[in-house]
């Protein structure tokens, strides 16, 4: 067991947006979350990160209580994020941007380096963009940047928010390969990826879990 | 006319670097916390106090008086490590995110109590403490007399400036600062402490206030209401060179401080309106400043 979501409730505003969601990550599988726009999806990895005020229920990670935890102990635990809208740092290089996380946790030169070529190997479209400012990529290539970001500090979860949506067919398919090399390579991580549409994933996917106004039905896969 | 023109440049100069050290501040701290800090001008006034006090104590306890040079900067030092994270920590935080009518509120709020504090602690006489300058003694070009210390004040506000370029492109801390602008969700979500990043900028930004304040005190010496008159010409070059731009305030500096000392030569009378007359005549043809933009932020 990874990382277990126990009745999570989440309020905006005063609106209710998690209905008390429970699911656990397994470390080395993926499991997907399916969902419309305004299920609760961004809202649901948004809270594990810390990012958002929680009304109730608990996140841990290996039994670790993470909800007590500023957001920013978040990465240097292992968690790696890449947000659905990217959200890359316009006046970093791409290079810069996907070393982020390191220079944030001050991870010493050569560990820097080690995890640069690791994330470079696994999805090499990123070496080419390298020099590139993080606010001239294309949508598409900001979510492969975004992925290369989070893979940085991502040794235990990654949290990806919806990576296919709004790319292009040929960028899809580089994504969704550069996803398999992860799996295969790293399998001590636990993945989660929200998305809108059942079938882009159902080929990574080792167990589905749906979410519909602010409730994830069925459970995890072992729970139907 | 012309024999007028050096001294005058060399006036302008000297006052825009002591209005620089306060603009910057400002600036930094709108940029990262995003966050007009009305109180700014009370730590520029603080740090004269200290200075002057300090440098007053030096004399009088007979030390070697080319300590009061070490003693501006130690003054400026201590109102930042003590003011910075205490004001930040207790009253700024609180205030992120919210309307800029409460900041401003907030901010007004701080900068009275810090007057009258500075009267309760300093008393209302003003303080006259210019050791450094005269120390420093003068030099002359082509028959004309200058202050030595005026041309420090140069060097340290240029030094000012390419130190901050050089902590934003080329540190840790600058580096991880420009994130913490750029997306604050992203960089607690990438690891980065932004409340630790907020206090370091707050305290940079009080530091370079009371550097202003401190260097200022052998020039003009420190009396009550120099927190307030600071702050509003802080605000005129920010005005002027677009909030949260650090070149920006450099040449808004030099534009403020030209137009008080012009008018000091040849209009004494409107010495204190001339840099927001100068003010006006900018923003009604750049309502965002010379520098600035109407959405990027930049520090």
């Amino acid at each position: 067991m990874m990382l277990k979501v126990d009745n999570l409730e989440v309020e905006i505003e005063g609106v209710q947006v998690l209905r008390g969601i429970s699911f656990t990550l397994e470390s080395g599988k993926t499991t997907v979350l399916i969902g419309r726009n305004g299920a609760g999806k961004t809202t649901t990895l948004r809270a594990i990160m810390g990012l958002l005020p929680v009304v109730s229920g608990t996140v841990s990670l290996a039994g670790d209580a993470l909800l007590d935890k500023p957001a920013f102990a978040r990465a240097p635990l292992g968690i790696g994020y890449a947000p659905e809208d990217r959200r890359l740092i316009a006046e970093f290089s791409v290079r810069e941007n996907i070393l982020l996380p390191a220079l944030a946790l001050n991870m010493a030169p050569a560990e820097r380096k080690r995890r640069l070529d690791e994330t470079y190997a696994l999805i090499p479209q990123l070496e080419t963009l390298d020099a590139r400012p993080g606010g001239s990529v294309s949508g598409g290539q900001g979510k492969m940047v975004a992925l290369g970001r989070a893979l940085m500090v991502a040794d235990r979860v990654l949290l990806l928010d919806e990576p296919f949506q709004g790319l292009a067919p040929a960028l899809a398919l580089d994504y969704a390969r550069a996803l398999k090399r992860l799996k295969a390579e790293k399998r001590d991580i636990a993945y989660m990826i929200t998305e809108s549409s059942p079938d882009l994933l159902s080929s990574v996917a080792d167990e589905t879990l749906t979410i519909e106004r602010g409730m994830v039905s069925g459970g995890t896969v072992e729970a139907i | 006319m012309l024999d007028m023109a050096l001294p005058l440049i060399m006036d302008a100069l000297a006052n825009a670097a002591l209005i620089f050290f306060v603009a910057v501040g400002l600036t930094l701290v709108f940029s990262v916390q995003r966050i007009l800090n009305v109180a700014h001008g009370s730590f520029y006034s603080i740090g004269a106090y200290i200075a002057a006090s300090m440098g007053l104590w030096l004399i009088s306890a007979g030390l070697n008086p080319w300590l009061s040079f070490p003693a501006l900067l130690l003054s400026a030092a201590l109102v930042a490590m003590v003011l910075g994270p205490l004001v930040e920590r207790t009253l700024i935080r609180w205030t992120y995110g919210r309307h800029e009518a409460i900041q401003i509120l907030v901010t007004f709020g701080l900068f009275l109590i810090l007057e009258d504090l500075q009267r309760l602690v300093f008393g209302v006489r003003s303080i006259y403490q210019d050791t450094p300058m005269a120390l420093l003694g003068v030099s002359e070009i082509g028959g004309i007399f200058y202050l030595n210390y005026q041309l420090l004040l140069i060097v340290l506000a240029l030094a000012v400036l390419f130190g901050m370029r050089f902590l934003i492109k080329h540190t840790r801390l600058g580096r991880l600062l420009v994130a913490v602008v750029a997306d604050r969700e992203v960089s607690l979500a990438m690891g980065i402490n932004t409340d630790r990043a907020f206090v370091l900028a707050f305290t940079l930004g009080v530091f370079l206030a009371a550097l202003g304040g401190a260097l200022a005190t052998p020039t003009t010496g420190v009396a009550p209401g120099l927190g307030a008159e600071t702050m509003v010409l802080a605000f005129a070059v920010a005005a002027i060179g677009g909030l949260g731009q650090i070149e920006g305030a450099a040449v808004a500096s030099i534009i403020v401080a030209g137009a008080k000392v012009l008018a000091v030569y040849y209009a004494p009378a409107f010495d204190t309106v001339a840099p927001f007359l100068v003010m006006l005549a900018v923003l009604l043809v750049r309502p965002n400043g010379l520098f600035g933009t109407a959405t990027t932020r930049k520090i």
